[in-house]
């Protein structure tokens, strides 16, 4: 956008530009030529030129300290894990385990039963496991079902129960969508409400 | 500049490579302007300070997340001005009411400055130049006020701020202007005639 340079508002944003060193150099060269010609416009330059030394000399002093302090309260961060410094060594011990256990499952398989194959003593030990979390699920099943059973059985006793049971879901629902309702807006930088 | 902004993004390439350490560099680089611009914001050096390291603890966790395609400083400073915001609210300061936005819209903010805290410059003159710069910069409409404190405190590029604010760079051209056309006219007794 080409403006006359000697429009004063353009003149005046020209010379603020300037001052901050933020100038194309197209129009800093139509600058310096209107500044040769107009002594009120280099005086007014150095007005800004003042301003902008003034408004530097209020800045505050930072603690000589303070960059110990920062990093003495940095927190583990999460992506520290990931680098392979922090994982190595718990994966080698976790690897020096396994070998060791499978060494130790071979030497005994081999000593209680010289014919019996270490495969065989491994899948048995896997079949261990697999019956111990089937167990484990088998139980937290049946416990669920328990539970069902006995809400069934007290909600087919009386009409009352069923009534009561409904309201006690109805308002766990309210108190539900209150709870996001009443969640803090998040704030936004200023500039994010345009 | 541009360097230090390719510094900035190899510095944080490295922390995360495993050389956290590296870390105290950034903070030693952006302590200054990051401890004046809060202290612009919240009035109060020790909390400013403060503030400053929270802010830096927030950057060093989020680290990972960080988008090289934007500038460290302005993403550190998007992260300063919300914590601001947070604090201030927290606080619930009396400030000085701020003035309506220019063009008269209902964007009014009741955060206001406490006005009554002796500064952090030093003897008399000082003291009298650091309030009278306080107060002018307390007196501008608030949307100049953070671009005062964003250019002149936090050292913030056009570019920057204006990707800060997610303005125009025309208009953060424009309204750093009249800033500082306010703040000529209100700091006149500190300026040759």
């Amino acid at each position: 956008m080409t403006t006359h340079p000697q429009d004063p508002t353009q003149l005046a944003e020209w010379l603020d530009l300037d001052v901050e060193d933020a100038l194309g150099p197209a129009e800093r060269k139509s600058l310096v030529a209107a500044l040769a010609a107009d002594p009120q416009l280099a005086a007014e330059r150095q007005r800004l030129v003042e301003l902008r030394a003034l408004l530097a000399s209020g800045k505050v002093p930072v603690e000589p300290t303070f960059s110990l302090r920062v990093m003495a309260e940095l927190p583990a961060a999460g992506w520290e894990a990931r680098h392979p410094r922090y994982w190595a060594v718990a994966m080698a011990v976790a690897a020096l385990l396994a070998t060791a256990s499978a060494v130790l499952l071979g030497i005994g398989s081999a000593r209680l039963g010289p014919s019996l194959p270490f495969g065989a003593a491994a899948a048995a030990v896997l079949d261990l496991f697999v019956a111990g979390a089937s167990a484990g699920a088998g139980l937290l099943g049946a416990s669920w079902r328990g539970v069902g059973l006995m809400v069934g059985n007290l909600l087919q006793t009386s009409p009352a129960h069923l009534l009561v049971a409904a309201f006690g879901v109805g308002c766990l629902n309210l108190l539900v969508l209150q709870l996001l309702r009443r969640r803090s807006p998040v704030v936004a930088p200023h500039g994010a409400r345009r | 500049m541009s360097q230090d902004v390719e510094r900035d993004e190899q510095i944080v390439a490295a922390v995360l490579a495993g050389a956290e350490a590296r870390f105290a560099e950034l903070v030693e680089r952006y302590q200054g302007r990051l401890v004046n611009y809060l202290f612009r914001l919240v009035r109060d050096l020790e909390e400013a300070h403060d503030l400053a390291q929270e802010v830096f603890v927030k950057v060093y966790y989020a680290l990972d997340r960080f988008d090289p395609s934007y500038r460290f400083s302005t993403w550190m400073f998007r992260v300063a001005q919300n914590a601001a915001i947070d604090q201030i609210r927290r606080r619930r300061l009396k400030l000085v009411s701020m003035s309506r936005s220019e063009d008269g819209s209902d964007e009014a903010h009741d955060w206001e400055f406490a006005s009554d805290e002796p500064g952090p410059y030093g003897d008399l003159r000082n003291q009298e130049r650091g309030t009278a710069i306080q107060e002018a910069i307390d007196n501008l409409p608030w949307e100049y006020r953070e671009l005062i404190v964003l250019r002149h405190y936090g050292e913030l590029s056009y570019e920057d701020i204006a990707q800060l604010k997610t303005m125009p760079l025309g208009t953060v051209k424009n309204k750093l202007f009249r800033a500082r056309q306010m703040l000529k006219e209100r700091l006149a007794d500190f300026l040759t005639d």
